[in-house]
């Protein structure tokens, strides 16, 4: 099959290229572009490694093609602070120690980032620790036991949800 | 000067200097390196568990466009050497194997042929053109099988498909199991799991033809071992090959060995004169990358009335697939042997063991590998306490060896000081209440539910002492670590570790910064390149950096503060012992007047050595060796409470406690995070992960759909308590990483047999606890 032309703003920037169709939007920001924060960790969705927001949702980006992302928004890890920064969801992250060889962690930020925003925006989010472990069922991590990310994910979202107005709780 | 914490860094919470890179995606994991104009390769792999090679036609993969080349094991033999990782050891039956398969394959995955290509994608679909022809050998899968009369041989060289066979006797056994008041038995078929890290094996070769330098960035936990062994498989010149490591996606005991894709990597990317890339995918990873586990215990234990351990009788036998990787059998056999007896007064011991060969991938050390010796021998404590009618807490308390009658002679024969598992474990039950656990047990069931309580105590080398590693037959070395005061006063301390989640660039900066009286962040710890770190035969493993690394990097840093110090005192016209140094200055102690900058003293030791103090070493770089003081040990106990859902057989872990020593903590967080991590590793192995294969020797677990990882749900939160024993040594740290591992299966089966206890259900033997097999112990499905 022959390459497709696409153009896909990936972190606010306007990329257009030429893929072959198979090409998974994971191996396109990858290898493509470069922007390697995005992991690899089953290619089969299950792990959430790959997590990115395809138009501000939560998607696998290696169970997505690159042709699907054509017109449209991707976010990365790479572009959700400026460089140098850290986002306050990766501040919290930092601070409860959530993490340890780091493979899965963008996975887990971009999981808790979409969840962050939806928090800022007064849409609702997991609010209990059992909730936020439920939301999170579909990242693995094999170092953490999850505990210490639940902790940065919980301190995340409540000062989301405090800094919110007319926040609900989504169950 | 820098901004961060000066003084009191070891045993605060700091947060890690590696998260930095890792939160924000700017990490180096293999898949992220790309040399200029590095080709990707592909393994293609036996589908088959046993057979001949009979043919194998490349010619259709090698005509596609963007393949740069096909090898084939025969080829692939005629640039590499017959690779074997077990030969120095007396009585081990280690077979030579190729790179690559040649003439036979004897598990599914293993690597017949590699395809060099321009990207993944080329080298898969040309892949997908070779056709290999087999002509199949029967399998042997189980270790009966391999051990049965009559069973086909594996290997010419290893007779009967025995790897190697054990024995360890202390004690009179006989003796013991006649005066024995009860002998009570059990058998425990522990299934195969793995260690699955997010990332697996991978490594990109490079080879520069003007330098005849083989660069090799890996995914591994010893850098130097693997520059060693692969230099030697591929015929180059040792002094030519450099190993490098940066960000590790996990490892858990998977990247200890080297492989043969390694080889087949090194040897393609010196034979083709250019740089190659191997990422190995999930699926690779879970059917060829090897797995743990997979063994078989017998145990008899000879009692008195009261409970006390008179001995154990114990015979292992390990499903050793087909290829010996590191470490060797035995060296696991050993370990499993020689701890088992535990923190116990255990007066007679006899432990055999048995590595069969067969017909799956290799067995690969996996977070505590010797584990099954806690899992059985604590469900044993179970067993007697329930035979002589005393509590699971009972029975321990009985037999457990207070830190305050060590030294003494472990079990299995060797000296055990400053065990304080007796001491985690009566602070473990000082925390619960065994009356209201079983109150509340009686309540849960009056409404229909089922709730179990188990506990479980043990110890480990972590280090481990130069006796206990003699018996092993594995050297416990000494530590090196190489250290610098730069020209502008920072630090650069090169470490052996090969850190792939540990912490340690956060941890022995903490160290080095406390000794050397300067800032955090004016310490940088370099790790990994072979050309820059100094040589140790294990990289990151075995629990050893938490007092070994650490003691290195004290020695380091006190050799070097020493010469700082001499020459300070001639700067300063005091003597050393009334100087101080404190955030990178130097002062004589009550008179801050006196003083010179850490910056300004190294500065004049590199640029101007004539103008400084004459007649002391002014050289501020050393590499020192800790000998480790003879090494110590690591000690937890657990509690365990489950809620078993008798219609649909899922355990749930509802609360778990931890208790824990590893001597003096350097940085908590990064304690609980092993503590924890460890224990959801456990609990997965025991309740989700299976290594499945079919009787037919298929691997039936090849992705995450059908190995089942633990996820957030599933694990509990834990309780943690530290205990802090402080053995009489420099270094009163110790390592932690692999307890939570090794100890909570025992205390989770411990939970479920205590639940399956009170509604007279079975007890499950053979693990994974699927919830098939609760069902059949309850009683709600038939076997």
């Amino acid at each position: 099959m022959s390459d497709r032309e696409i153009t896909v703003t990936v972190n606010g920037t306007v990329h257009t290229a030429l893929v072959e169709p198979r090409r998974t939007l994971a191996d396109f920001l990858r290898h493509t572009l470069g922007l390697t924060a995005t992991h690899l960790g089953c290619e089969h969705g299950v792990c959430g490694a790959c997590t990115v927001l395809l138009d501000g949702e939560a998607v696998r980006s290696c169970l997505a093609l690159a042709v699907h992302a054509d017109g449209h928004e991707v976010t990365t890890v790479e572009g959700i602070a400026e460089p140098g920064q850290m986002h306050p969801v990766q501040t919290a992250l930092w601070e409860s120690g959530a993490f340890q060889c780091g493979f899965c962690t963008p996975g887990f930020v971009m999981t808790i980032y979409g969840m962050e925003r939806d928090a800022r925006a007064g849409r609702g989010c997991p609010r209990s620790r059992t909730e936020i472990r439920e939301e999170l069922s579909g990242n693995i991590c094999r170092c953490s036991g999850y505990q210490a990310i639940v902790d940065g994910a919980e301190a995340a979202l409540t000062a989301a949800t405090g800094s919110a107005s007319g926040s609900e709780t989504r169950r | 000067m820098s901004s961060s914490v000066v003084g009191g860094l070891v045993g605060a919470r700091i947060k890690r200097r590696e998260d930095v890179r890792i939160l924000t995606g700017a990490g180096r994991y293999i898949d992220d390196v790309h040399e200029r104009n590095t080709l990707t390769c592909h393994f293609v792999r036996s589908t088959l568990p046993h057979a001949r090679i009979s043919g194998c036609d490349v010619a259709a993969a090698r005509e596609m466009e963007g393949v740069v080349a096909v090898i084939t094991g025969d080829e692939m033999a005629q640039f590499t050497n017959p690779i074997n990782l077990g030969a120095p050891i007396p009585g081990l039956n280690s077979p030579s194997f190729t790179a690559l398969a040649t003439g036979t394959v004897r598990y599914v995955g293993e690597p017949v042929a590699l395809v060099v290509a321009s990207d993944r994608y080329v080298a898969e679909d040309a892949a997908s053109l070779i056709e290999i022809d087999y002509d199949p050998l029967e399998p042997v899968v189980s270790t009966t099988q391999a051990l049965a009369d009559g069973a086909p041989q594996l290997f010419d060289e290893v007779p009967g498909n025995v790897i190697h066979s054990g024995e360890i006797a202390v004690g009179d056994i006989d003796a013991a199991f006649a005066e024995a008041d009860h002998v009570v038995t059990d058998r425990l078929d522990q299934h195969r799991w793995t260690c699955a890290p997010m990332e697996g094996r991978g490594g990109v070769a490079t080879y520069d033809r003007s330098t005849g330098v083989l660069t090799y960035e890996a995914s591994t936990q010893t850098s130097h071992l693997m520059r060693l062994l692969v230099a030697g498989f591929i015929n180059q010149p040792i002094h030519l090959m450099r190993v490098v490591t940066s960000d590790i996606g996990g490892s858990f005991g998977l990247k200890f060995s080297m492989y043969r894709e390694d080889v087949a990597l090194c040897a393609a990317a010196k034979h083709l004169g250019v740089s190659l890339k191997w990422v190995e995918d999930r699926n690779e990873n879970l059917t060829a990358g090897g797995s743990a586990r997979d063994e078989t215990l017998t145990i008899d234990a000879a009692v008195k009335a009261d409970g006390t351990l008179l001995g154990f009788r114990v015979n292992m036998v390990m499903n050793h697939g087909a290829y010996p990787v590191m470490p060797p059998a035995p060296v696991v056999t050993g370990i499993a042997g020689h701890m088992l007896p535990g923190p116990y007064r255990v007066p007679a011991y006899r432990f055999t063991s048995t590595a069969a060969c067969t017909n799956k991938a290799s067995y690969i050390s996996l977070r505590g590998p010797w584990a099954v010796e806690t899992l059985v021998r604590e469900r044993m404590m179970d067993l007697i306490a329930k035979r002589v009618g005393i509590s699971p807490v009972e029975v321990r308390q009985r037999n457990l060896i207070p830190v305050t009658e060590q030294p003494t002679m472990s079990g299995a024969g060797f000296t055990l000081d400053g065990v304080t598992a007796a001491e985690t474990f009566a602070r473990l039950t000082e925390m619960i209440d065994l009356d209201e656990i079983r109150a509340q047990q009686e309540k849960a069931r009056a409404e229909g539910r089922l709730v179990g309580f188990g506990v479980g105590t043990f110890y480990e080398p972590a280090p481990g002492t130069p006796e206990f590693w003699g018996l092993i037959g594995f050297p416990f070395s000494a530590e090196p670590v190489r250290l610098r005061v730069e020209p502008d006063g920072h630090i650069t301390a090169f470490t052996t570790q090969i850190p792939h989640g540990q912490g340690h660039e956060t941890t022995l900066a903490q160290v080095i910064a406390d000794e050397m009286g300067v800032a955090f962040d004016d310490v940088r710890i370099v790790f990994g390149d072979t050309d820059a770190t100094v040589f140790t035969m294990i990289g990151t493993g075995g629990s050893k950096a938490g007092m070994m690394a650490t003691g290195g990097a004290m020695v380091a840093a006190r050799e070097v503060r020493a010469r700082v110090l001499d020459i300070a005192a001639h700067m300063l016209e005091a003597s050393p012992s009334d100087l101080q140094i404190e955030n990178s200055v130097i002062s004589v102690k009550g008179a801050p007047g006196s003083a010179v900058p850490l910056a300004d003293l190294a500065m004049g030791c590199y640029m101007a050595p004539g103008m400084m103090p004459q007649g002391v070493d002014l050289n501020l770089e050393t590499t020192a060796h800790y000998d480790g003081e003879n090494g110590g040990w690591g000690q937890g106990s657990h509690a365990c409470w489950v809620e078993i859902d008798q219609e649909t057989g899922k355990i749930a872990v509802t609360r778990y406690l931890v208790v824990e020593d590893c001597g003096k903590i350097i940085n908590p967080a990064v304690v609980d995070g092993q503590v924890i991590g460890g224990i959801a590793m456990g609990l997965g192995g025991m309740l989700l992960e299976h290594a499945a294969y079919g009787e037919d020797g298929q691997y039936l677990a090849g992705t995450f759909m059908d190995y089942l990882m633990p996820s957030a749900p599933e694990v509990p939160e834990i309780e943690i308590e530290h205990l802090e024993y402080q053995a009489p040594t420099m270094v009163g740290s110790r390592g932690v990483g692999e307890g939570g591992t090794v100890l909570a299966p025992a205390a989770l089966l411990n939970a479920v047999d205590d639940a399956f206890g009170q509604v007279e259900a079975g007890r499950i033997t053979a693990t994974p606890l699927t919830p098939t097999k609760v069902l059949q112990a309850l009683g709600v499905i038939e076997d």
